[in-house]
């Protein structure tokens, strides 16, 4: 059976900073190892926005971008056993190929098989693109998903299976930011009961860190953020202690936090962004055990420094991709967990909107004012 | 109330009275020990590379001098302060830097090293007794205390929490390899980094903590064992301690250390250990460590103040960092189960030993270390 491209809507993405357009697009059929997936809703993720923003990349726009969603699965590629039409999926940036030595080795999850590379704009195996604008140029893809799209084609080494039980805006967040947050706190940190943990900025990740380190038993959870707001925010998801930057006078985070804590939090988690962050998230961590995990992407690219001799005093500091879940195999993991009520996630989701009006999700993020906007395809 | 208390006792002592002076062996009176001491008699003592840093830096505070160096030691007690019932007089101990007191929740706590009980600060005298020493020279004056330990001397008084008891079969000077220098090598392949069997590890500077390092790998099967130094003699030494591979960066022409690493373990080595002590090559060895479980662990002692600077994409993608004293062993708890597996037969500890003088000689014993011609220089109290 012939599969034909698809023509449909997209919110593309033709100058950096600028509101998306919804233009029709030409979506081809799947090769092999693709499934064309029908979206149906996505969410904004903070990355999303790093990208959306960022100058002098050469040959970035037009891009279709959007990394965090589920859809169905309409067609497969020649060859793709592993989902059929009709499945509920999630796409997810981070590949897991289930062949190569990452996947295999328990403690990895950078499959290396087909390693991720934010700056690719294509299909991951052969590099081309599966988008056609109306004058016929190529639009790119982004993080192997572009989901800002009625339709998007995806490797089926990024496809998650998802029961169709699943509530879908809920399922939405776990493709990104909520695993995330959630998964550090889980492979990454491995947080254990009794625990004292600082999350550092309460964006959608850091409000899941604070869930994930409740689920997992920590007794303090100090949030650290510059908005007040947060504070009550974040006491829904496990937050007990809050500190605001602003309102510490001349003492540093760290020294607050050590305070806090007899000594330094067991694990800190920097959800921001900011190297100069990660340093006092290092260094609010306790001696002899303390880890540091890493999650915001600094756009900048600014190096992290950090004091040898804090390091030498028994610190850990590692950076994760996802929180160093496999998306495979773990994201179920957490599904069930989200239907036996065992962790809360509806409260992530602050605002509803149609795709029509994506721009205000944006906006809505931007200001601080959501958490998780979820953007159905369909209204 | 003892019939008999113990009293002052006179020895010698090599004095150190300013930077980079050779150290002087003079009388000094080592005061009874106190609550929670212990006086020792040395038997033995080396020179480790954190000793010669601070006898040598520049720009110390005049209150730092006279002190009497000296951290990787075996002794014997020859008496104990008030209430103390961990150790007695005639046991050997191993004196460490390190405190494990045992009762604080970091001794407590499996994941940590780092005794909060006594913590591990510069101090210049007795830890549970601020500021006070128990040494003073022929004129009466305080001689300062180092690291908790002060090793250059007959006599010396130690806190119990870092005392650590020396097996009966072992041979002291073997004892006192693993007070200090070996047990933070082999510590880091043991415990900090958990080496499995068949991975690959690079290390960054061949001292004694990089050798004992490599033989921690070898003992755990690591598969491969790159050693990293700029002195090509350490190749052959290096294979002793089960080293496989060997790089000296002024040998690799136009290839940077990290991408000559990278091509020999397939994309980065599972664990790099750092120990020399330089931010720079802490970098390297974080870059060396391979993407997705790779594993960076620093045990040398930056002395410039330089920072380590890391790349934030290099770390998102699944590396860690991490530093530890002492290879992360806690000093009670995990240096005898070493000084088992050397009675055992299982770790090589005498090829460490390169040279031996008596007490009159320390100062051969610095220079050795500092041209770096020796390995392990046992310094013979009695000789």
């Amino acid at each position: 059976m012939e599969m034909k491209p698809i023509r449909c809507k997209a919110a593309v993405c033709r100058a950096a900073g600028e509101p998306l357009q919804l233009e029709e697009v030409v979506v081809a059929p799947p090769k092999a190892h693709e499934a064309r997936v029908k979206i149906i809703c996505s969410t904004l993720c903070h990355s999303d926005l790093t990208f959306w923003r960022m100058q002098g990349v050469p040959g970035l726009f037009p891009i279709i971008l959007g990394h965090e969603a589920i859809g169905v699965v309409e067609s497969v590629g020649e060859g793709v056993t592993e989902v059929a039409a009709g499945d509920v999926v999630l796409p997810v940036c981070l590949a897991q190929c289930g062949d190569c030595p990452d996947c295999n080795f328990q403690r990895s999850n950078m499959c290396s098989g087909l390693p991720l590379r934010p700056l690719q704009t294509a299909m991951p195996r052969d590099g081309t693109t599966r988008f056609t604008d109306a004058a016929g140029e190529a639009v790119h893809h982004f993080l192997n998903v572009s989901s800002f799209s009625e339709y998007t084609v995806v490797d089926v080494a990024h496809l998650v299976k998802v029961d169709q039980a699943v509530p879908p805006q809920i399922a939405c967040v776990l493709s990104c930011g909520i695993t995330t947050g959630i998964g550090a706190t889980w492979r990454a940190a491995e947080v254990h009961k009794g625990s004292s943990v600082a999350v550092f900025g309460l964006g959608a990740v850091g409000l899941a860190v604070a869930e994930g380190a409740r689920f997992r038993g920590a007794t303090k959870i100090i949030g650290v953020d510059l908005n007040p707001l947060k504070f009550e925010i974040g006491k829904k998801f496990g937050v007990t202690d809050f500190v605001n930057p602003n309102e510490i006078g001349d003492r540093s985070i760290s020294e607050v936090i050590k305070e806090m804590t007899g000594g330094g939090a067991d694990y800190c988690f920097e959800c921001v962004g900011s190297s100069a962050l990660v340093t006092q998230a290092f260094l609010s961590s306790r001696r002899g055990c303390g880890k540091t995990v890493i999650l915001g992407l600094d756009g900048k690219g600014t190096p992290i420094t950090i004091d040898p001799n804090e390091l030498l005093a028994g610190r850990t500091i590692l950076g994760t991709c996802i929180g160093g879940v496999k998306p495979k195999s773990d994201i179920p993991v957490l599904i069930d967990h989200y239907m036996n009520k065992e962790i809360h996630l509806d409260e992530f989701i602050t605002h509803e909107i149609g795709f029509s009006e994506i721009n205000k999700a944006f906006d809505l993020l931007i200001q601080g004012k959501s958490i998780r906007c979820t953007i159905w395809m369909d209204k | 109330m003892e019939i008999n208390p113990p009293q002052s006792i006179k020895c010698k002592a090599a004095v150190c009275r300013a930077a980079g002076e050779p150290l002087q062996i003079e009388e000094v009176v080592v005061a009874p020990p106190k609550r929670h001491e212990a006086r020792l008699k040395i038997i033995c003592t080396s020179v480790c590379q954190s000793d010669v840093t601070l006898w040598r830096m520049q720009g110390l505070p005049a209150g730092f001098f006279p002190v009497i160096l000296g951290h990787e030691a075996v002794g014997v007690v020859e008496s104990v302060g008030e209430g103390v019932e961990e150790v007695s007089a005639g046991d050997v101990v191993a004196p460490v830097f390190l405190a494990e007191c045992g009762d604080c929740a970091d001794c407590s706590s499996k994941k940590s090293n780092v005794c909060s009980g006594i913590p591990f600060r510069p101090r210049q005298g007795m830890p549970r007794d601020e500021g006070a020493t128990r040494f003073t020279d022929a004129a009466g004056a305080a001689v300062n205390h180092f690291l908790n330990v002060s090793s250059f001397a007959e006599y010396t008084v130690v806190d119990v929490a870092h005392l650590v008891k020396v097996h009966p079969a072992m041979p002291p000077e073997k004892a006192s390899l693993l007070s200090c220098g070996i047990s933070t090598g082999m510590g880091a392949a043991l415990k900090a980094a958990d080496v499995e069997a068949g991975s690959t590890v690079a290390i960054f500077g061949l001292g004694t903590v990089g050798l004992a390092a490599a033989e921690g790998a070898r003992i755990r099967g690591a598969s491969k064992i790159i050693g990293v130094d700029l002195n090509p003699d350490k190749f052959e030494i290096g294979k002793k301690f089960g080293m496989t591979d060997f790089i000296n960066p002024k040998e690799i022409g136009d290839k940077s250390v990290i991408q000559v690493i990278k091509e020999m373990t397939g994309g980065g080595a599972d664990y790099c250990i750092e120990c020399i002590g330089l931010a720079s090559l802490m970098s390297d060895a974080f870059l060396s460590c391979r993407p997705g479980w790779g594993k960076t662990i620093i045990l040398g002692v930056e002395k410039h103040g330089s920072a380590f600077s890391i790349n934030p994409t290099e770390i998102l993608q699944g590396r860690s960092i991490k530093g530890c004293l002492m290879g992360g062993l806690k000093p009670k708890t995990d240096i005898p189960l070493l000084m088992q597996r050397y009675i055992n037969k299982e770790i090589n500890l005498d090829d460490f030993i390169t040279h031996e003088v008596g007490f009159s000689d320390i100062d051969k014993a610095f220079e050795l270390l500092i041209e770096g011609k020796s390995l392990r220089c046992i310094i013979w109290m009695d000789k």
